[in-house]
């Protein structure tokens, strides 16, 4: 990667050797190769690299990292998401997005934002995907040792505040994580939130990310601890879908979990536009209608002329 | 860190801004109005830069005021929306720009219609049924586009503009604490208590 | 005596008066005479060509842009149409002036101009030329037949001199006497736009000069609600429309040729 970052930086001494290189072969007008006359592939035949097929090619991929604001972190990191968990009667619902983006590029539609430690617990992710994976699979390893040292499943709190731990001890260097630790234990169901500032906090409801306010707007209106099943499945996903809705950083589909005393269940995947024009399909909970505004207010209308026996004609005006 | 809503319903406009006043760090007043009435159907919630905002509502106000006097009918608000909009763009190429953000509620008396018109700084304006300016609308669109209804009674729409503000209190760090609301139907402006 | 208050415009005689205005009002009562009628549905113009002849080429007009030949009525904007009586040049820039501005609303407001605003625009600028500018005042009336959602269908009728009054039905031109009395008799309220049509063919027919009514000596239009988009619908008659229409009302020449056939 760094010689690939190399290629299209302006600054390291690879691109001033470039820039030479580039002078002389400018140079060389496409007339001094004289006729390809059969040697056509002779041209082609130059290794080169695929650069996109724009204007400014370095310019372009500059869109795409952050060394103009640290030069220490040149490419972007994921930091467009929406992940919410909360707890409720019935257990935990997790709901993510899936959507990746690398500044204004959507890198992939299709990320796992749910990372299952065990059958028992989940972790969310946001912030820096790698981070988050590499972490949260780590802690996974650490839960299975502790369950075989100690002969029982470890609790979410012991989990999360492993974790914690864990990212405290890396602060300043870089990792950049907001997480959701869930899962059922001897006490209940459980959520806490943990970041890579080491922040730990234990709740009934969190949401994490860029879409997070907007998931939030859904989320804490229709919340409540005693939800059915059904109610607080479509919650999470019509909180997802208005986060996917209008931040611009999240969508594509939505991933919904929802952990109970036997272990996680994973509900299913919803694609989000087609949540907002035909809704989330035949699943427990579901409206039958799209969730899209305009879906649900369709011919609907604000005026409110007066009945047309007292409406008064129209006054000619004279 | 002004936070305005508005959102329209079955024959009204809602429009709601908070009442602080604050420089720097400090609250200097806690009863500021910052929604204009620029007629006897055209309410006008106004935002941004300190200064800009009120300098630019009044002379709003007085122009709109103006047309009243010379025409003998208010402008409609289709046509003041556009007539505000305008004066933005032109304010944003001049030397000395206005840094305002507008909610402007009314309701057409000649067409028995509520309109709501969202406008930003730069001049930008949407017909909407709902709208909200600063740190409120992370937190209030999506809860809109799940509760909004076009044809709510006027009961129904405080209470969800009541949601608005709920949860901007519980979610926003810096949520003001106090807000003004007013309606503006068929028969004119007049100021609501939540 | 007059002489010496005359060449100005801006100069008040000993007795009062304007004469310059007064003869540009003279020189429009002499003009083609234009007719308007304000319906509940609609509104109806009709202006009498007074410029014709066997060499005059209205090859343009059978096709024309809007409708209409263009010397009388004109399509201000899409909600209103003006009748002209008096010189055609200063009309022509009168016209001009009239879409300018109800262009400029456009841009401003995003709306049509409303029909009194419009008819305001033009008699600020009329009533400039009393008082300065130019060496001498419009010769132009106008009608102007509109429709905005304040006052629904509206008829203006605007002087040299800049004054301005709304009318249920009135008459600018040669003859426009005859044409007030007879409109007196015959308007009634609650009139709807098939009727004004009638009405204004009428009244017409018996005050121009000619015996017969054609589309050579006739401009024809009528504003209505398009019934479907309920926005207002300029329609500036064509002259095979106007020879229709004419026959419809039995107005219309007789033709020669069956004429012939019956005696």
């Amino acid at each position: 990667m760094n010689t690939f970052i190399d290629r299209f930086s302006t600054t390291s001494a690879a691109s001033q050797v470039r820039k030479l290189k580039e002078q002389e072969e400018d140079e060389f007008s496409d007339a001094a190769w004289g006729s390809e006359a059969g040697f056509g592939n002779l041209a082609k035949g130059i290794p080169s690299f695929s650069v996109p097929s724009v204007h400014d090619p370095t310019a372009f991929l500059r869109l795409h990292t952050d060394d103009h604001a640290d030069p220490n972190c040149r490419i972007k990191i994921q930091h467009g998401t929406t992940t919410l968990a909360f707890r409720f009667q019935g257990g935990v619902i997790v709901a993510v997005d899936s959507r990746a983006t690398a500044g204004s590029y959507i890198a992939s539609g299709t990320v796992k934002k749910v990372i299952e430690i065990n059958p028992y617990l989940l972790g969310t992710m946001a912030g820096g995907a790698a981070d988050c994976q590499y972490w949260e699979t780590y802690l996974g390893i650490q839960c299975r040792l502790h369950e075989l040292r100690n002969r029982e499943r470890i609790s979410v709190a012991a989990a999360s505040k492993y974790l914690s731990n864990l990212v405290y001890s890396y602060k300043g260097m870089g990792l950049s994580m907001g997480t959701m630790i869930c899962g059922w234990d001897k006490t209940g169901p459980a959520v806490y939130y943990v970041d890579s500032d080491g922040t730990r906090l234990k709740g009934d409801l969190f949401s994490v990310g860029s879409g997070s306010t907007f998931a939030y707007g859904v989320l804490d209106q229709g919340y409540h601890w005693d939800l059915t099943d059904e109610e607080a499945q479509e919650l999470g996903r019509r909180s997802i879908y208005a986060a996917g809705h209008r931040d611009a950083f999240s969508g594509n589909t939505c991933n919904l979990y929802h952990v109970k005393e036997d272990g996680w269940n994973f509900i299913g995947n919803f694609d989000i536009s087609k949540m907002h024009y035909e809704g989330p399909g035949n699943v427990p909970g579901a409206p039958g209608t799209g969730y899209g505004y305009d879906v649900r207010v369709l011919g609907r209308n604000s005026s409110n002329p007066p009945p047309p026996e007292a409406a008064p004609a129209v006054a000619a005006h004279a | 860190m002004d936070v305005s809503f508005a959102l329209t319903g079955k024959g009204y406009v809602l429009v709601a801004a908070d009442t602080t006043a604050a420089r720097s760090i400090v609250k200097m007043k806690g009863d500021e109005d910052k929604i204009k009435s620029l007629g006897p159907h055209l309410l006008m919630a106004y935002s941004g830069e300190p200064g800009d905002t009120v300098n630019f509502a009044e002379y709003i106000e007085r122009n709109i005021r103006l047309y009243q006097i010379r025409n003998l009918y208010p402008l409609r608000p289709p046509s003041a929306a556009s007539w505000i909009r305008r004066s933005l763009a032109d304010s944003l190429r001049s030397r000395s720009p206005y840094s305002v953000n507008l909610l402007l509620g009314g309701y057409d008396t000649s067409t028995y219609t509520p309109h709501l018109y969202w406008i930003d700084y730069l001049g930008t304006m949407a017909t909407v049924p709902f709208a909200a300016h600063g740190y409120g609308s992370y937190f209030a669109l999506s809860l809109l586009d799940r509760y909004h209804d076009p044809e709510a009674p006027l009961e129904e729409g405080l209470a969800t503009l009541k949601r608005c503000i709920d949860e901007v209190s519980k979610r926003l760090v810096v949520a003001p604490g106090k807000y003004k609301v007013k309606v503006v139907d068929k028969d004119g402006i007049r100021e609501v208590e939540l | 005596m007059a002489r010496r208050y005359d060449s100005r415009t801006t100069i008040f005689s000993p007795e009062g008066r304007l004469y310059q205005i007064e003869y540009a009002m003279e020189a429009i009562s002499h003009a083609g005479t234009v007719l308007g009628v304000l319906a509940k549905d609609g509104v109806v113009l009709a202006a009498e060509k007074k410029v014709t002849g066997k060499l005059l080429d209205m090859s343009g007009a059978r096709e024309g842009g809007y409708g209409g030949s263009g010397e009388k009525i004109f399509l201000l904007n899409s909600n209103v149409i003006s009748g002209v009586a008096g010189i055609a040049a200063d009309a022509n820039s009168l016209v001009n002036y009239a879409r300018t501005a109800a262009q400029r609303h456009l841009f401003l407001y995003n709306e049509d101009i409303p029909v009194e605003m419009l008819t305001q625009r033009l008699c600020d600028l009329k009533q400039g030329y009393t008082q300065f500018g130019g060496l001498r005042p419009f010769g132009v009336s106008l009608l102007y037949a509109g429709y905005d959602p304040h006052y629904a269908f509206q008829l203006y009728h605007s002087d040299p001199s800049g004054n301005y009054s709304g009318w249920k039905a009135t008459c600018i031109g040669a003859n426009n006497g005859t044409a007030q009395s007879l409109l007196k008799q015959e308007y009634k309220d609650e009139i709807d736009v098939e009727e004004a049509v009638g009405l204004v063919l009428r009244v017409m027919s018996k005050t121009m000069d000619s015996t017969t009514l054609g589309s050579e000596k006739l401009e024809f239009a009528t504003l209505t609600l398009d019934p479907a988009t309920k926005q207002p619908k300029a329609k500036i008659y064509k002259p095979s429309e106007i020879d229709a229409l004419l026959k419809k009302h039995d107005l219309g020449k007789k033709d020669e040729d069956t004429e012939m056939k019956t005696t």
